[in-house]
């Protein structure tokens, strides 16, 4: 059973279209992540599964439900700023959210979370006190909080530190493991290929990927040779067969030109210096990404 | 209904817990009751030098009977009579004779003693003051000064003047002055109210004397309190709506609740700090009242309106408001907005005096049935004129009733567009536009 179903979903903001004839299916008990760049679509898709905004055209289902208020209860939503009452102590200000949402021993689970994400000694403070991360955190509490069936998370990691990045995604990947279905927008590609079961990436309000990892990279082949060599990338420049060379300082990224033999392009590097490691892989979820929403792939779609 | 009562609760709880709110509880009726003591106690504190008036009697008549009167009242008024202190200003007459060459000059060297502060006024009396029927161009009094038309002794000196004037006038019909004194005399009316049949002993009960209390401060207290209530329970629903949305709080709001119950638990929790403050105020100033002994001045029988015309109230202004917090994005934009936002509530105001002198004209009448000016106007009207229409207050409340139904269901359709749009400024045709449309 999918827990989110949208069809044909249309929303125009004046003469832009934010989202175009979406269709996608969330499986129930999936962790699903949304990418695509600033003002592609992701948040404005986010709010109308959660029925704040209404969609021009098209459906929305979600657990099989059209949406009219009560279901929203089961879903939970963490925006991708924060929207915390600020002169609210904490435990007050999730125990009114977790209420909001109908949610049961609310008082204990607020205890619980806070405990989990180790915020308990912050209880009793006001929101106002809090450094950004944790007011993520508390603003992730609010959404669990009411334990729902489905939690929205619109950028969840942005901002944090690594010590706290890492406290939010096992508490994600608790839910997902849990039951829940989680959606959650990143522009984290390597969150996204550890975390998601399912990557879906809408670019200028279209879907341009849909799928597991997996599926997705299938659907590029093995067309990236991931190198290191002791000149780096100075000893790469113009090698034949080569479209594009990403260089990351200590490794090089060569996208292998479509019926080109990497071996050949191996040969060539033999040639000019030595060769430390070499792998032939399929492209990363962040090349793809570049290769789709880059300065390249715009020109292309601009003219 | 649950989730409307709870960000009632949260916004009540919110608003109450504020020092900002409790100070206000306590200060307001104490800087009330503080200007009133203030008045109370500085209403002997005169300036008691001399208050010199120069008179030019082009007459020829009355001067006398002016510097007569003058010393008559000095002798009667200027000392306490107990503790021979000074209480009041003596009055001092310096009689001018009349320039007829260059009067103009006179009346600019006369008028800058009064400048310099060396003089009081000046008065000059037409030399045709006697018949002024005969001549209208010369049979004036004017009475020159700083601030001529507030002026107390522009009052006075005109007795004297004109009682003068009537005793040479008898005189010239050949009647002695002195054998039709009752000729002076002058019986007021003494203002009372109706006669009622008191509802204890079933008899006709004498009609009590109806003070200016009564006339004024009685009608303009509940109107004054009710605005007070406005701008603790409805006005500040504009900046909370405003902060809501800038702080993005809006956004995880309305992932539980829909914009219509968000907006009228907001409202809702308006209402209850109202309420709140007018239960303590209207417990308090009743008790503070009888407690003085002017229970008479109590309008029992509107208080029930007044709760009733607050609570609507609240509920149209708030969501007018709450609607209007929701199209805007920063403090100056919801500060533009409160101009438009208080004019349901200023105009009243502004029409107070008319609709208190002429409670049933037809301007106070249909003023008090737009259902934005009903809650004071229709108040004010029962509170001065018992006797008004009994279908009056019932047919305002119903107008309420469907405007309040009308500005939630406007003003949530308004707030659900607007409240997650940033950086569109507001523009009253939006509103307008979008609480039409959604």
């Amino acid at each position: 059973m999918n827990a989110v179903e949208l069809r044909n979903v249309t929303k125009r903001f004046g003469r832009v279209t934010a989202v175009d004839d979406l269709s996608l299916d969330v499986p129930q008990g999936s962790v699903y992540g949304f990418i695509g760049p600033n003002g592609s679509g992701k948040t404005t898709t986010l709010r109308m599964i959660m029925n704040i905004y209404y969609p021009d055209s098209g459906s929305i289902r979600v657990f099989g439900d059209e949406l009219h208020g009560a279901c929203t209860d089961r879903i939970g939503y963490m925006p991708e700023e924060r929207g915390l009452y600020k002169r609210m102590k904490v435990r007050d200000v999730l125990r009114f959210y977790g209420e909001l949402k109908n949610g049961k021993d609310v008082g204990k689970e607020v205890d619980r979370w806070l405990e989990r994400l180790d915020l308990s000694d912050w209880a009793s403070r006001k929101v106002e006190t809090l450094s950004k991360g944790m007011a993520q955190k508390v603003q992730f509490i609010a959404t669990v909080v009411a334990r729902p069936e489905l939690a929205i998370l619109d950028e969840p990691f942005t901002g944090l530190d690594p010590v706290n990045t890492d406290a939010l995604r096992e508490a994600v990947l608790e839910l997902g493991a849990g039951g829940t279905t989680v959606i959650f927008s990143t522009h984290d590609m390597n969150v996204a290929e550890k975390m998601c079961d399912f990557i879906f990436m809408i670019f200028k309000g279209r879907k341009v990927l849909d799928g597991t990892l997996a599926a997705i990279q299938d659907q590029y082949g093995s067309d990236t040779i991931r190198i290191r060599t002791e000149d780096g990338g100075a000893a790469l420049h113009g090698l034949d067969g080569v479209e594009k060379i990403a260089d990351f300082g200590q490794v090089q990224e060569l996208r292998v030109a479509p019926g080109r033999d990497p071996q050949e392009i191996l040969s060539a590097i033999v040639s000019r210096t030595r060769v430390r490691s070499f792998e032939l892989a399929r492209p990363s979820l962040h090349d793809i990404f570049v290769r789709i929403a880059g300065p390249e792939a715009r020109e292309v779609t601009d003219a | 209904m649950r989730k409307v009562l709870r960000v009632a609760e949260r916004e009540y709880l919110a608003t109450v817990r504020t020092k900002g709110f409790i100070l206000g509880l306590v200060l307001a009726p104490v800087l009330f009751g503080g200007s009133a003591l203030a008045m109370l106690l500085f209403r002997n504190q005169v300036d008691t030098r001399d208050k010199v008036i120069a008179v030019i009697d082009r007459s020829g008549l009355v001067s006398e009977a002016v510097i007569a009167a003058a010393e008559s009242r000095n002798s009667a008024v200027v000392y306490d009579t107990l503790t021979g202190e000074k209480i009041r200003a003596p009055y001092v007459i310096e009689l001018v004779p009349p320039d007829n060459v260059d009067p103009d000059r006179q009346r600019l060297e006369l008028s800058n003693r009064v400048r310099s502060g060396e003089l009081h006024a000046f008065v000059e009396i037409g030399a045709g003051v006697l018949h002024p029927r005969e001549d209208t161009a010369v049979s004036h009094i004017k009475y020159y000064a700083n601030s001529a038309a507030l002026d107390d002794l522009r009052g006075w000196i005109e007795r004297p003047i004109n009682g003068d004037l009537r005793k040479l006038r008898l005189a010239e019909a050949g009647v002695d002055p002195t054998m039709a004194e009752d000729m002076f005399d002058w019986v007021g009316a003494t203002p009372m109210g109706l006669v009622r049949v008191d509802p204890e002993t079933g008899m006709i009960a004498e009609a009590g004397r109806s003070t200016e209390a009564q006339a004024i401060v009685a009608p303009l207290v509940m109107p004054m309190l009710m605005f007070l209530l406005i701008m603790l329970g409805a006005v500040p629903l504009l900046n909370a709506v405003m902060e809501e949305k800038s702080q993005r709080i809006a956004e995880v709001v309305l992932g539980s609740v829909t914009p219509f119950e968000f907006m009228l638990g907001k409202v809702v929790g308006g209402v209850g700090v109202s309420l709140t403050a007018a239960t303590v105020y209207v417990v308090g100033g009743v008790f503070a009242i009888r407690h003085m002994g002017w229970a008479e001045y109590i309008p029992y029988h509107v208080l029930p309106w007044f709760f009733a015309y607050t609570l609507l109230a609240i509920v149209m202004l708030g969501a007018t408001y709450a609607a209007f917090g929701s199209v805007c994005n920063d403090p100056s934009e919801a500060q533009s907005m409160m101009l438009p936002g208080m004019l349901p509530v200023m105009i009243p105001m502004f029409v107070l005096v008319p609709v208190l002198r002429e409670p049933t004209s037809a301007f106070a009448t249909g003023l008090s049935f737009v259902p934005f000016f009903t809650p004071m106007l229709m108040l004010i009207r029962q509170t001065v004129q018992e006797s008004i229409p009994v279908w009056q207050p019932w047919l305002g409340m119903a107008g309420m009733i469907l405007c309040a139904g009308f500005c939630v269901w406007a003003g949530g359709r308004v707030f659900r567009v607007a409240v997650l749009m940033q950086g569109t400024p507001p523009k009253l045709a939006n509103i307008v536009r979008w609480a039409l449309r959604g």
